[in-house]
């Protein structure tokens, strides 16, 4: 085999699969290994699924299996009764991250524009700034934020998780910088000698090609805030305006000291709280990809 | 400067105005406000009070807590993201070789990444719970397995255990950087009579490492500022053996309101995570390959 690759001809049309070199080779060893690996990384999300299916008294004797037994599909419904306000948890946390999403999206893309595109005395300095706050933890700035959210009276309500999106952040500005470096100069000039200002670039030529960098933006927004469980432990006390991430743990710390936490119906929380993420990877993997891949090595060179 | 200069500098700066005023009032002046609290003993209710670098000093000198929650911090770093890493290395490798079905495998070893960190967190209460199945498991082999997150010893390996869950999002990331690497150095070397172990030594790793870097300071910066996990599962117990610098950090401020001592917890933990950054960047340079620089 080793030999036959290195005489076969530059020109030479050889199929990909008969090229397979052989550290490439799969061997039932390998198989192994992954349908093991991919089994044992499954057992806590079937778990769950059995947990979520489970009786009240499964819950309470604590028999659980992790295969499932039991089909109570009616847990899923039920968690939407009047018992616990999972619906309003859901609703909040659709609120908080449509609300961050559309900030970032519409924030994002103007400043990234702006650091790519227009000259201005001061901006290479500005971008360095920008570059510089990625350093720096979020725990430094969460007290005194907190302070100044407090003395605005914004605690308790959506705003602190919210407001702070629509002003961007550093690697969002970063991402869509990059992004728009890449694309050719040529577009935005034409469309400014047709006499379209700065505002028209950005708003006809500029957005619609922003879309992948956009739509990825809005993905890692979405991820970041539907999962956040910190920001709504700080800023919300009201169970009527907690979101799903903090409702469910919340379930399952004010339950009565003797009884278990309904966990049948927290797991099926938390699978309402992961399948809107395993949905939007699925949608949106591809740009996902292409970010990932770009900005991840501009990082760190 | 001509008008036209002009006035695309101002379109600039009403442009990039959202970035500047978020980053004057979300950034620099919570970040000067907070070294001036970090400098006072503040309650948040009645006037701060000016202590000077008393509470660094008394978290330096008069704080066993917090040396706990550094060297537990430490810890759960120093394990839990090369363990990751290696796992997610070794888990890409397999997936690299020519295996069918290998879009399954790898949704099947990505899809613990995408729940939510709380769902995983409730998830991994009950399997690590007493009678739970992993404990279930080892019991198969004859080991009475630890109650883990009731037990000082085992909490940190059990949190560490957590986060290696989601190993399959470095080995989707270091999947991807595999299939840019050229064929013609595994060809080359397979001439030379190299097997496929010495392959993956001499060849993959060595074309992976500005990936495995990049992995490496992303999950540093994140291990150490670990805190959904610990708040939830743990509370920083038993005995404070998973107390970790965040947890302490979010107690002090919003359990007790000592804003002084939580403000000045929280510029030791940049410290701290600048230090390991700059020796993972100094270290960089035997390491990390970059092509760019052989040429």
């Amino acid at each position: 085999m080793a030999t036959a690759l290195s005489t076969a001809a530059p020109g030479q049309h050889v199929r990909s699969t008969e090229r397979v070199v052989r550290a490439k080779r799969s061997t039932p060893f390998s198989y192994a290994t992954l349908i093991i690996v991919s089994a044992v990384l499954c057992v806590p999300l079937v778990f769950v699924i059995s947990i979520a299916l489970s009786s009240d008294q499964t819950v309470n004797a604590n028999t659980f299996t992790i295969i499932p037994r039991e089909f109570h599909w009616e847990n899923f419904t039920r968690v939407f009764g009047t018992e616990l306000p999972m619906q309003r948890f859901l609703l909040n946390s659709v609120i908080i991250s449509a609300g961050a999403v559309a900030g970032q999206v519409l924030s994002s893309g103007l400043v990234g524009y702006a650091f790519a595109r227009l000259r201005a005395p001061g901006k290479n300095a500005l971008f360095i700034v920008v570059i510089a706050t990625m350093m720096i933890p979020s725990q430094i700035t969460m007290i005194p934020q907190f302070l100044l959210f407090k003395e605005l009276g914004w605690v308790n309500t959506y705003l602190p998780l919210i407001v702070p999106n629509f002003f961007s952040n550093a690697f969002n500005v970063f991402l869509v910088r990059q992004f728009v470096s890449r694309l050719p100069s040529e577009i935005d000039e034409a469309a400014m000698v047709d006499g379209l200002g700065f505002f028209g670039i950005y708003r006809r030529i500029m957005l619609p090609m922003l879309a992948p960098v956009l739509i990825a933006i809005g993905i890692f927004t979405l991820t970041a805030t539907w999962g956040d469980f910190m920001g709504p432990l700080i800023y919300l006390n009201d169970e009527s305006k907690m979101p799903l991430a903090l409702g469910v743990q919340y379930i399952t710390s004010t339950s009565q000291a003797l009884q278990a936490p309904p966990w049948n119906l927290v797991m099926v929380g938390s699978i309402l709280l992961t399948l809107p993420m395993i949905l939007v990877y699925y949608l949106g993997q591809r740009y996902l990809y292409e970010m990932d891949i770009s900005g991840g090595s501009a990082g760190v060179k | 400067m001509s008008m036209l200069r002009r006035r695309e500098a101002l379109w600039f700066y009403l442009f990039a105005s959202p970035w500047i005023i978020g980053f004057v009032v979300f950034l620099l002046g919570p970040m000067i406000a907070s070294v001036y609290i970090s400098l006072t003993d503040w309650d948040s209710f009645t006037a701060p009070k000016w202590v000077g670098l008393d509470n660094y000093v008394r978290l330096l000198t008069d704080d066993p807590i917090f040396w706990k929650a550094l060297w537990n911090t430490f810890y759960y770093a120093a394990v839990s993201v090369p363990l990751g890493l290696v796992i997610g290395l070794w888990l890409a490798n397999l997936l690299n070789k020519g295996v069918r079905l290998r879009k399954l495998f790898r949704t099947l070893i990505y899809l613990p990444t995408l729940v939510p960190l709380v769902a995983t967190a409730m998830i991994f209460k009950m399997v690590l719970a007493p009678s739970g199945p992993l404990n279930d498991a080892l019991g198969l082999f004859g080991i009475p397995g630890p109650s883990w997150l009731l037990e000082s010893v085992w909490v940190k390996p059990a949190l560490i255990l957590l986060s290696v869950w989601g190993a399959g999002g470095a080995t989707v990331l270091l999947l991807a950087a595999m299939k840019g690497i050229p064929r013609e150095l595994y060809e080359a070397a397979e001439v030379d009579g190299a097997g496929p172990v010495r392959q993956f030594w001499s060849i993959t790793v060595p074309q992976l490492t500005p990936i495995i870097f990049f992995n490496l300071i992303m999950g540093l910066i994140g291990a150490f500022q670990v805190f959904s996990q610990v708040y939830i599962l743990t509370k920083g117990g038993p005995d404070n053996a998973s107390q970790t610098m965040v947890p302490l950090l979010f107690n002090e401020a919003f359990s007790f309101y000592h804003m002084g001592y939580a403000s000045a917890i929280s510029w030791l933990l940049f410290a701290v995570i600048l230090v390991f950054t700059l020796i993972a960047f100094r270290t960089a340079r035997r390491w990390v390959f970059y092509e760019t620089e052989v040429k």
